[in-house]
């Protein structure tokens, strides 16, 4: 019986993995297709769908740490998936005035090459049990120059939405009212943008820290 | 004796070891690891008992009041002691102290300064009777915690470690603020008089039942704190384990009911799953000791923290 569940896992995260894999690759061949021929302007109305799709599936994860499918601690994918959203739905889906921005071409390149290695790596490891060495170096160096890349591009595009945040009143809740509460958005944004400052170089060590240990057991083997 | 003092990963923390009397407590122990390590003062230390590698038991910590003669074997002339270096500390007095402060000076600042023209709202504001009131609950509050502090409270630990400092401000500071600001705020919308009433009345009896949990908890420690723990009992403790904890709980309650704030209540909602995690310990820590066996009382059933809940 319990061989039978770990196999019915196994198959899910093999299925999970290479479908949420294949929208990631649609937005990388998309977003660089549409830079060659169209320009940057361009490249969000390319990529929204299957960006939408392929990092809102993400939330999946959380549920997987949480029932114990997966061995990643809550806490390291919740801040992660959390700004990966706030970014997808907070900002470009909410303020259209950004998506003609260069930074949505980083952005997305940044985030799509990062995924695709992530998740082609689980993928291959739940299918047949391991990876072959040179995907789990992808996976642990490639971040060295992403996840600069992709935080300044998540950070410079909301704070490019902050005008139109004001001006717009979107998401705002104003007093008076029964509940003697406010929500003032552009202030939540600036709150989220102060997380970046303490949380970039966390994040940053973190991985550090893992490609340490992946790799050096990797050479030991 | 001699004492060997190593880090958890094997490595001698003090060269040599340490020549002490057989006769000598722990405490004399930390000072001399302190004076020849210069850096590492008693409260820093965490001493334990070797374990067996592989051992899924937590290590015997040693107890400063001790004599290491109970921790040695019967081959008295060595003894292994595990060192963990806890960190800077500081001490709880000190910690509580700064951590009750921030609010107690940021949330007057809300009411008496003009703080809201610089959120943009201009024009004189209108103060309602209960936001005064609030004002005088909420520092009345933080102003006995600073009491209890320093003139009821036992502490277990003298110390905690200064990254608490941090963490616990930014925690209570945080909050003050978000609640000041809202309770404070031009557009304030208040409640009826008969909610505020019933808000306020609730808060302060219950601020006069736990300030009385506090003393009872008190007197369950002696002075040099060397008797360990005991069932608390009396007044609402015959009820539930951490009563202090509750009434705690529904003063802020009270205080919700009469301001009617989101703030308010994240807040409390907050400080009760803090509150509720550590009364789930304590209350276990409780019912482990005291099981019945061996001539021990049995812990007698209670609620936790929260009746009919938990």
């Amino acid at each position: 019986m319990a061989g039978s569940l770990a196999l019915l896992r196994r198959l899910y995260l093999t299925i999970y993995n290479w479908t949420v894999f294949v929208g990631w690759f649609q937005v990388l061949y998309f977003a660089l297709k549409t830079l060659k021929e169209s320009g940057h302007q361009q490249v969000y109305d390319a990529i929204e769908r299957p960006l939408q799709l392929a990092q809102t599936a993400a939330i999946l994860e959380i549920l997987h740490g949480l029932v114990g499918l997966v061995r990643s601690p809550v806490t390291a994918t919740l801040p992660q998936i959390s700004s990966r959203l706030f970014v997808t739905w907070g900002i470009l889906w909410s303020f259209p005035e950004t998506r003609a921005h260069i930074l949505v071409s980083s952005l997305v390149i940044s985030w799509s090459i990062t995924e695709i290695i992530r998740y082609s790596f689980f993928g291959v490891k739940e299918a047949f049990g391991s990876a072959p060495s040179w995907l789990l170096w992808l996976r642990y160096s490639t971040f060295l120059l992403l996840y600069p890349t992709g935080i300044t591009s998540e950070v410079g595009l909301t704070y490019i939405a902050l005008p139109y945040m004001k001006e717009s009143e979107k998401y705002c809740i104003r007093m008076p009212n029964k509940w003697n509460f406010s929500f003032d958005y552009s202030y939540f944004a600036i709150l989220i943008l102060g997380f970046y400052v303490p949380g970039s170089p966390h994040m940053y060590g973190y991985m550090l820290g893992q490609r340490k240990k992946a790799l050096s057991k990797s050479k030991r083997e | 004796m001699k004492v060997s003092v190593v880090s958890r990963s094997g490595r001698e923390v003090v060269k040599a070891g340490i020549e002490i009397s057989d006769s000598a407590t722990v405490a004399d122990l930390q000072e001399a690891i302190y004076k020849r390590t210069k850096k590492y003062y008693p409260s820093r230390q965490r001493l334990t008992l070797p374990l067996q590698p592989g051992s899924k038991e937590r290590p015997v910590v040693l107890n400063s009041k001790k004599s290491i003669k109970d921790y040695s074997d019967g081959n008295s002339d060595t003894l292994t002691v595990v060192f963990k270096d806890l960190g800077p500390q500081v001490y709880y007095s000190t910690l509580f102290f700064w951590e009750y402060l921030g609010p107690l000076i940021v949330y007057p600042i809300f009411y008496y300064f003009p703080v809201y023209k610089y959120f943009g709202y201009k024009g004189e504001r209108v103060v309602y009777p209960v936001q005064t009131y609030a004002l005088y609950y909420w520092c009345f509050h933080y102003f006995k915690r600073i009491m209890e502090t320093f003139f009821v409270h036992r502490f277990s630990h003298a110390t905690s470690p200064l990254s608490n400092v941090f963490r616990n401000c930014g925690y209570y500071w945080s909050f003050g603020a978000y609640i000041a600001y809202n309770v404070n705020h031009p557009l304030y919308t208040p409640v009826s008089d008969l909610q505020m009433k019933i808000g306020f009345g609730l808060g302060l009896a219950c601020q006069v039942a736990n300030f009385y949990c506090h003393i009872l908890l008190r007197n369950l420690r002696s002075p040099s704190g060397n008797e360990g723990y005991q069932i608390p009992r009396g007044f609402l403790f015959d009820l539930v384990t951490c009563a202090n904890y509750t009434t705690e709980i529904y003063q802020w309650l009270g205080f919700n009911i009469a301001t009617q704030t989101v703030a308010g209540y994240v807040f409390l909602v907050v400080a009760a799953l803090i509150m509720t995690n550590w009364a789930l310990a304590k209350h276990r820590r409780l019912k482990k000791l005291f099981d019945g066996k061996e001539g021990r009382p049995k812990y007698p059933r209670r609620w936790v923290i929260l009746p009919p809940f938990l």
